[in-house]
């Protein structure tokens, strides 16, 4: 099945992950994740599909037209040739959108959960939480007419509020690319304000900002689940920019809201 | 012909009882039955109509349940057999095409918050799946069955039911890391 790894195959793999395995397999699985670089690596990748499945799946339970379903049962008959009756479309489409307003279970272990896996380096993991986000990102995310300069201003007060930043749509606008969103995350129970940005050619890019007692640092950069990261941090606040362009355009583009967040 | 669970008591009687068994069951997995339809099919009008027929089909084999198995098993595959034999077959045949997926399964964006729009991505990731990669990850990963319960609902071996978990958890675990594994 795999020819990258003919040692274990990704079922198997899967299966391990999965728990599906007996004792002696799991022994020896173990056995060769300790021995086999290839291996663990392509265990590690493999995991990076366990996601959050079960919560992302809850709200479409609240969306489901349960009210409906329910009378739909009392009237199937319980006698041998029941005749097909359905209730009316029109009832059951309001019902539906009306379990689609009340809205969704917020799951905060959704956020917690995100943390495991990596070192526990306080000053990085911000980052690799934010790029794991991210990277779930898609262009459909943040589709959708821009914000007016007044709505990101009062967008922005929120982070501001929170954060004890001063931020306006001026310091944080990026040249040819459209301002989206700016919201309050929280990360580790700290709030993390993320602003959301598409780019027409290379897809969402994202400006996140935490308070951080690390001091001034430099611009660095990095890559992080193939995205380029630029980060660095002023006396309060540490920054980082994520996106998918190309690093020395990141640069750039960092290098200038950097200047006008010091005004 | 009989369940071998019901010798020594008045057949009539003990249909009878069952009948309200499942009817109760039925009632306690219809949201439930409702998503699944909607996981396979990607409309919400399918999905009502495949917990329809299977709360008719449900009623009318009775008999079929093994008493002391999950009731909510059997449901799943009588839901995932009438959707596969019937309403898919017949949409196929009918020319009808299903709306994009990347519609049909995200939740209202009109409250958006963070954890939405992480969810609405999973779902998004989910629905990239080919179908039947996609039902397989649906059963095990979020409703929780074993792969031998999955393997029973989807009517498949066991070792199939890895090879599209393999698969799928590829796939999946690709689009997460953008391009391919790092």
């Amino acid at each position: 099945m795999n020819d990258k790894n003919p040692i274990l195959s990704d079922e198997e793999l899967t299966a391990y992950i999965d728990g599906e395995l007996s004792d002696a397999e799991v022994s020896r699985i173990e056995a060769l994740l300790h021995s086999n670089e290839r291996v663990g690596a392509r265990l590690k990748f493999l995991s990076r599909s366990s996601l959050q499945f079960k919560q992302a799946f809850e709200p479409l339970l609240t969306a489901a037209p349960k009210t409906e379903l329910d009378a739909m049962l009392g009237i199937v008959p319980g006698d041998a040739k029941p005749a097909p009756s359905r209730p009316s479309r029109r009832g059951f489409l309001s019902a539906i959108a009306a379990c689609l307003v009340a809205g969704v279970v917020a799951d905060q272990a959704f956020i917690g959960i995100r943390n495991r896996l990596h070192a526990p380096d306080e000053n990085s993991e911000w980052r690799t939480v934010v790029a794991e986000y991210i990277t779930l990102y898609t262009a459909d995310t943040l589709a959708g007419p821009s914000p007016s300069d007044d709505a990101q201003a009062a967008q922005l007060a929120l982070l501001d509020d929170k954060l004890g930043l001063s931020l306006s749509p001026q310091t944080v606008s990026l040249p040819g690319i459209e301002f989206k969103r700016a919201q309050l995350l929280q990360y580790d129970d700290k709030p993390l304000a993320q602003i959301a940005y598409l780019d027409p050619e290379t897809g969402p890019l994202a400006l996140c900002i935490v308070r951080s007692a690390v001091g001034t640092k430099e611009p660095d950069v990095e890559g992080r689940h193939g995205l380029n990261v630029v980060y660095w941090s002023n006396p309060t606040h540490a920054f980082m920019l994520i996106g998918r362009i190309p690093i020395d355009r990141m640069q750039e583009l960092a290098e200038d809201v950097r200047k006008k967040t010091l005004a | 012909m009989q369940p071998a669970a019901l010798e020594g008591k008045p057949v009539a009687e003990a249909l009878i009882a069952s009948e309200a068994d499942i009817r109760s069951g039925l009632a306690d997995n219809l949201v439930r039955l409702w998503r699944y339809g909607l996981v396979l099919s990607h409309r919400r009008d399918i999905a009502d109509d495949l917990v329809q027929q299977t709360c008719l089909r449900a009623l009318e084999r009775v008999e079929q349940f093994e008493a002391g198995t999950r009731l909510d098993r059997w449901l799943f595959s009588i839901l995932h057999s009438i959707w596969l034999n019937e309403i898919r077959s017949q949409r196929v045949r009918l020319g009808q095409g299903f709306v994009d997926a990347n519609e049909a399964l995200v939740v209202d964006g009109a409250h958006d918050t963070e954890t939405h729009v992480m969810a609405n991505q999973v779902l998004r990731l989910v629905n990239a799946l080919p179908d039947a990669q996609r039902a397989a990850v649906f059963l095990a990963y979020v409703e929780g069955l074993s792969y031998r319960e999955v393997a029973s609902i989807l009517d498949i071996p066991i070792g199939t039911v890895m090879s599209r978990l393999a698969a799928a958890r590829a796939k999946i675990a690709a689009n997460v890391s953008g391009e391919g594994a790092t």
